[in-house]
C-alpha cells in the first residue's frame, strides 16, 4: 500500500532540509550585508573526484554584524565510507588512525546543519565544498540546501576587475589560491593547517573584501550577486 | 574499534589567534590551556584603511584590539579641531586598553592608516586576566607610563636568555660590596715590615691597607702578599723598615655598588687583583680577583691566564679559538652586550699583545719605536664573534736611510708575521687588506699624519666614506705615544677642516631608517639574505657613525661608541636624555646581533649579521622600531649642525 500513495514515491525529506527550504524560499536578496549572518566553512576531501570521494573533514566559524566570531565554530573530522580509498595522508595530514575513529558524517550531518541554519554560506571555492555537502545531505537527508552561497574566489575576481589597483595590475599571471590572495592582501599569515583554519581564512578574506567593496557602493546581497556569487 | 557517534562538542581553538597570543607580550607568558580558551572568546575584525575605529569621548571600548595586521594612529582632536598625533601602533601591538582599565570612554581618536586585521578580546576576559594574572595590569600600566622602550631591556634580557641555574648569575648581579666580608685590616704607615707581615699571617689575609701615620681614615697604600716576595725577600730589604717604603700607592679602588663583572673586567685590564672598595668616601674593604672569581667556575679569568702565560705562538692558537665559547657562556649568564664585547677587546688585546712579545723574542728589538694600530670595531672595542684583522702600524720617523731600510725590512717581517699568526688564531685577514701586512698601512709617523691630512682635506665623499674606519684607531700594542699623537694631530686638523665632517654627516642624513612606514622592516630584497634585516648596516653602522662624527668634531678622544655617547653627553654636547636612549639602543642592537651569531654558531654556522625580523619576539621588535626612532633624533641633531648647503 505503501507505493500506492504519491507522497511516498519521492523519498520524505529530513525536518531540517524542509525547513531550509522553506525559510529560503521567501528570502530577499535585498537584505543589507550588516544584517546577515554567514558561515564560512570548508572541507577536506579524499579527492577530487566528485561521484566516488568524500568528505573527511568538516570547519566552519560563524560571522555576525560583519565580525569573525571564534565562540561559535564547527570542527570534526568525519569516517569515510571507503577508509581504503584515503590514502592521500599528505594533503589532509589526518591519520588514517584519527578518520577510522571518527564518526560517521551522516552522524554528524543534522548537527551541522543545524550549526548552519539560516546563516549565508561562505567559501573558497564553494562550488566544490557545496557539492559534497549536497551529495551527503541528499544521500541522508533526502535534500539539499537552499542557503545562498557567496564565493570568496569569484568575489575576489569581481573585485580586481571592480578595483582595477595596483595590486593586480603588476602580476600578469594571477592565482585565486587562497593562501596567493591572502598574501596578495596582506592578510595575517596562517599556515594551511586543517579545514577550520581555511575556514577561518576565507572568513577574513570575505571580511576584507566585503567591506573594501562596502567603500565602493555595495550594500546588500543583490550587489554582491552582481560581482561574484557561485550559485 | 567502535567509533563514537555522538559528539558533544564541535568547537575548535583558532589557531591563528592562539599562535599570535604565543608570540605577543604579555600573553606569550600564559599557559597554552588559558591561551586556548581564551582565543575561543575572541573576534577578529577587518578596518579599511581609514576607518575610525574609535572616537574619543563617545565610543565605549567593548574590546581590547589586538593588531595582527596593519596598522592605526591614535590621535586627539582638540577644541580647534586639529589632530596632534599621539602614536602609531603596528603588528603585535594593541589600543584600548585603557579605556577598559579605566571604564571610560575611549580618551583617543583611533584610525587606521592602513588596512587592519585586529583580534579583539572582549572586555570582560581582559579585565579578569587583568586580576588573575600580576605581570599583565604591571604590563598595561607600564605601557601608559610610556617607559617602555627603557625597561623593556631588562626584560629582554630575562625573556631571552635561558639561565642555567642561580649560580651563574652572580657575576652579573652582585655588587662588590655585596662579596666583600670583612672589614678592611690597616695598619699605620710607620708599622714594620715585620709586624705587617706578622699581622697579615694572623688574620689570613693576603693583602693590608696602610693609612697615613697616625690618621687611620687616610688610606694611602696597600701591601699584598707578592710585595712581601718581591719588594723584601728577594731585595733583601730590611724587616725593621716601615711599611711605606714597600706598599703600592695611590690604591686603587672601586665604588662598592660595581657590578663584580666590571671590577672584573678593570682587574684584567689593568693586570691588577687587589681593589681598595670604596663607600661613601671611604675605603671599607678590599676586594680580590680570586673573591671575584669564587663567584665563578668556569671563566674568561682562566682563559686570560693562560694567554699571557703562554710562551709559545702556536699555543696561542688553540687558546685564541676558545674566546667564542667564553663569550657564550657570558652571554647565557646575561650579560650585557656592552660588557661583552669589552671583555672580547681585552681578550683580544692580551693575544695580540702575547704574540707581539713573543715575535719581538723572535725578530729582536725593533729599530725604531712603534705602535700596533688597531681600526675599525677593533678599534671602538666592539668586536663580536666575527672579528676580522683590521689593523695598521705606525713607527717612529726613522733618523737617517740605514734606518729607514732597518725599519722597512724589521716591520715588514713583523707585520707579516703577524698577520699569519692572528689566521692561525682565528682572526681571518680583512677582505680590504687594511692590515699591517700591506706595506701601504705599515708606515712612519709623518706618512700616517699625510694620510689623515688628506683624507680630512679632500673632500671626494667616496674617499671620505671609505677612511672612516681609521678614525676610529686606538692603541694595540707598543708605544701609545705614537697613537696619542696621531690622535692630537687629528683633533687639529679637524678643528681647521670642519667640511671632511660636513660629508660624513650628510652621508648618516641622508639614511633612511629601515622601516617602510613601520608596517614591516625594510628587509634585503635580493640575494641569499633575502628577507633580512641587516642589522649591522642599517642599525649599528648608524650609531656608530653619528657617534663618531660628533665625536670627532668635539675633540672626543674615545673610541668606543657608547663611552663616545657618554663623553658627548657628560660635556654638553648632546642631550643627555638623547644620549641615554642612543645609548640604550645601540646596546640592544648590539645584544641582537651577538644573540643571533651566538645562534649561528651553535648550528656550526659562520656568524653573520643578517637576522629576520620574523624570528624576533614583538618585544624586540617594538624596541627595534624604537631604535629606529632614535636614530631619526640623531639624525636631527646633525641636521642642525650640518644643514644642507
Amino acid at each position: 500500500m505503501y507505493w500506492l500513495n504519491p507522497r511516498n514515491w519521492f523519498r520524505r525529506a529530513h525536518p531540517l532540509i524542509v525547513e531550509n527550504r522553506r525559510y529560503f524560499s521567501s528570502f530577499s536578496r535585498y537584505i543589507r550585508l550588516a544584517d546577515c549572518s554567514f558561515v564560512a566553512f570548508d572541507t577536506e576531501l579524499t579527492g577530487l573526484d566528485r561521484r566516488k570521494d568524500e568528505i573527511i573533514s568538516i570547519g566552519a566559524v560563524r560571522i555576525t554584524n560583519l565580525q569573525i566570531d571564534l565562540g561559535d565554530t564547527f570542527y570534526q573530522v568525519v569516517r569515510p565510507k571507503a577508509l581504503a580509498r584515503t590514502g592521500s595522508t599528505v594533503i589532509h595530514r589526518l591519520a588514517p588512525g584519527e578518520l577510522s575513529m571518527a564518526p560517521a558524517f551522516e552522524a554528524v550531518l543534522p548537527d551541522f546543519l543545524r550549526f548552519i541554519g539560516t546563516s549565508l554560506i561562505v567559501g573558497h571555492h564553494i562550488d566544490l565544498d557545496m557539492h559534497f555537502l549536497n551529495r551527503a545531505t541528499w544521500d541522508h537527508l533526502g535534500g539539499v540546501l537552499a542557503n545562498p552561497g557567496i564565493d570568496t574566489m569569484r568575489l575576489a575576481q569581481g573585485y580586481s576587475r571592480w578595483h582595477q589597483s595596483y595590486l593586480f595590475q603588476q602580476s600578469t599571471m594571477e592565482s585565486y589560491r587562497l593562501a596567493d590572495l591572502s598574501r596578495r592582501f596582506g592578510l595575517p599569515s596562517y599556515s594551511s593547517h586543517n579545514a577550520f583554519e581555511d575556514a577561518v581564512q576565507s572568513a577574513c578574506l570575505f571580511l576584507l573584501l566585503i567591506k573594501k567593496l562596502r567603500a565602493g557602493g555595495i550594500e546588500d546581497l543583490n550587489d554582491l550577486y552582481k560581482i561574484g556569487y557561485s550559485r | 574499534m567502535v567509533a563514537a557517534d555522538k559528539v558533544s562538542d564541535y568547537r575548535a581553538d583558532p589557531e591563528i589567534v592562539v599562535a599570535y597570543f604565543r608570540k605577543t607580550v604579555p600573553f606569550d607568558q600564559l599557559d597554552e590551556g588559558v591561551l586556548r580558551s581564551l582565543a575561543r572568546h575572541c573576534k577578529l575584525d577587518f578596518y579599511p584603511k581609514g576607518t575610525r575605529i574609535l572616537i574619543a569621548g563617545e565610543s565605549e571600548v567593548n574590546f581590547l584590539y589586538l593588531i595582527q595586521s596593519g596598522a592605526v594612529s591614535k590621535y586627539i582632536v582638540d577644541a580647534q579641531g586639529t589632530d596632534s598625533l599621539q602614536d602609531l601602533r603596528g603588528e603585535g601591538q594593541f589600543f584600548g586598553a585603557l579605556g577598559i582599565i579605566q571604564r571610560s570612554r575611549a580618551n583617543v581618536d583611533v584610525k587606521t592608516v592602513e588596512d587592519t586585521f585586529c583580534i579583539l578580546l572582549p572586555k570582560r576576559y581582559f579585565l579578569e586576566l587583568l586580576d588573575t594574572q600580576p605581570h599583565f595590569a604591571g604590563y598595561y600600566l607600564k605601557d601608559f607610563s610610556d617607559q617602555l622602550a627603557h625597561t623593556a631591556y631588562s626584560e629582554l634580557r630575562r625573556d631571552k636568555l635561558k639561565r642555567r641555574s642561580f649560580e651563574d648569575l652572580l657575576l652579573f648581579s652582585n655588587t662588590v660590596g655585596d662579596i666583600v666580608q670583612r672589614q678592611a685590616v690597616t695598619v699605620d704607615a710607620r708599622v714594620t715590615i715585620q709586624a705587617a707581615a706578622a699581622l697579615m699571617s694572623e688574620q689570613r689575609i693576603g693583602s693590608l691597607l696602610v693609612h697615613e701615620s697616625g690618621r687611620p681614615g687616610q688610606i694611602v697604600g696597600i701591601i699584598t702578599d707578592r710585595d712581601l716576595r718581591v719588594k723584601v725577600v728577594a731585595a733583601g730589604r730590611a724587616l725593621n723598615r716601615p711599611v711605606a717604603e714597600i706598599m703600592s700607592s695611590p690604591v686603587q679602588t672601586v665604588l662598592s655598588q660595581a657590578l663584580c663583572f666590571d671590577v672584573l673586567l678593570l682587574m684584567l685590564s689593568r693586570g691588577i687583583r687587589h681593589l681598595a672598595v670604596e663607600q661613601g668616601d671611604r675605603i671599607v674593604a678590599v676586594v680580590t680577583s680570586s673573591d671575584i672569581m669564587s663567584l665563578q667556575g668556569n671563566s674568561p679569568y682562566h682563559l686570560f691566564k693562560e694567554i699571557i702565560s703562554q710562551d709559545q705562538i702556536s699555543g696561542l692558537y688553540p687558546l685564541a679559538q676558545k674566546i667564542p665559547d667564553v663569550v657564550r657562556g657570558l652571554l647565557k649568564e646575561g650579560g650585557k652586550a656592552s660588557h661583552i664585547t669589552r671583555m672580547i677587546a681585552i681578550i683580544n688585546d692580551h693575544v695580540l699583545s702575547r704574540l707581539l712579545t713573543l715575535l719581538e723574542t723572535e725578530l729582536g728589538s725593533p729599530p725604531v719605536a712603534y705602535c700596533w694600530l688597531l681600526l675599525g670595531s677593533e678599534g671602538r672595542r666592539e668586536q663580536t664573534f666575527k672579528t676580522d684583522q683590521d689593523n695598521a702600524l705606525v713607527y717612529a720617523d726613522p733618523q737617517n736611510d740605514a734606518q729607514r731600510l732597518q725599519a722597512k725590512h724589521y716591520f715588514t717581517e713583523l707585520a707579516e708575521r703577524a698577520a699569519y699568526h692572528l689566521a692561525n688564531c682565528g682572526y681571518p685577514p680583512c677582505p680590504g687588506e687594511v692590515m699591517a701586512a700591506s706595506p701601504r698601512w705599515r708606515q712612519p709617523y709623518s706618512v700616517w699624519r699625510d694620510y689623515f691630512t688628506s683624507w680630512v682635506c679632500r673632500s671626494d665623499p667616496q674617499e671620505v666614506l671609505n677612511s672612516t674606519i681609521f678614525f676610529d684607531f686606538r692603541a694595540g700594542f707598543g708605544e701609545n705615544r705614537l697613537a696619542d699623537e696621531l690622535r692630537n694631530e687629528l683633533v687639529t686638523l679637524i678643528r681647521r677642516q670642519d667640511s671632511f665632517l660636513f660629508h660624513l654627516a650628510r652621508q648618516v642624513l641622508a639614511v633612511r631608517t629601515p622601516l617602510s612606514f613601520f608596517r614591516n622592516f625594510v628587509v634585503e630584497k635580493n640575494g641569499e639574505y633575502r628577507h633580512r634585516l641587516d642589522i649591522k648596516r642599517t642599525g649599528i653602522a648608524l650609531y656608530v657613525d653619528v657617534a663618531r662624527i660628533l665625536a670627532l668634531r668635539y675633540g672626543v678622544r674615545e673610541t668606543n661608541t657608547l663611552a663616545r655617547l657618554k663623553v658627548l653627553a657628560d660635556e654638553g654636547h648632546l642631550d643627555r636624555q638623547l644620549a641615554g636612549a642612543a645609548a640604550d639602543s645601540y646596546e640592544l642592537l648590539m645584544q641582537l646581533r651577538l644573540l643571533h651569531q651566538l645562534g649561528q654558531l651553535e648550528e656550526k654556522g659562520l656568524p653573520d649579521n643578517h637576522i629576520d625580523p620574523a624570528d624576533l619576539t614583538d618585544l624586540e621588535r617594538r624596541m627595534l622600531k624604537e631604535s629606529f626612532r632614535i636614530f631619526e633624533r640623531l639624525q636631527t641633531v646633525l641636521e642642525t649642525i650640518y644643514p644642507a648647503p
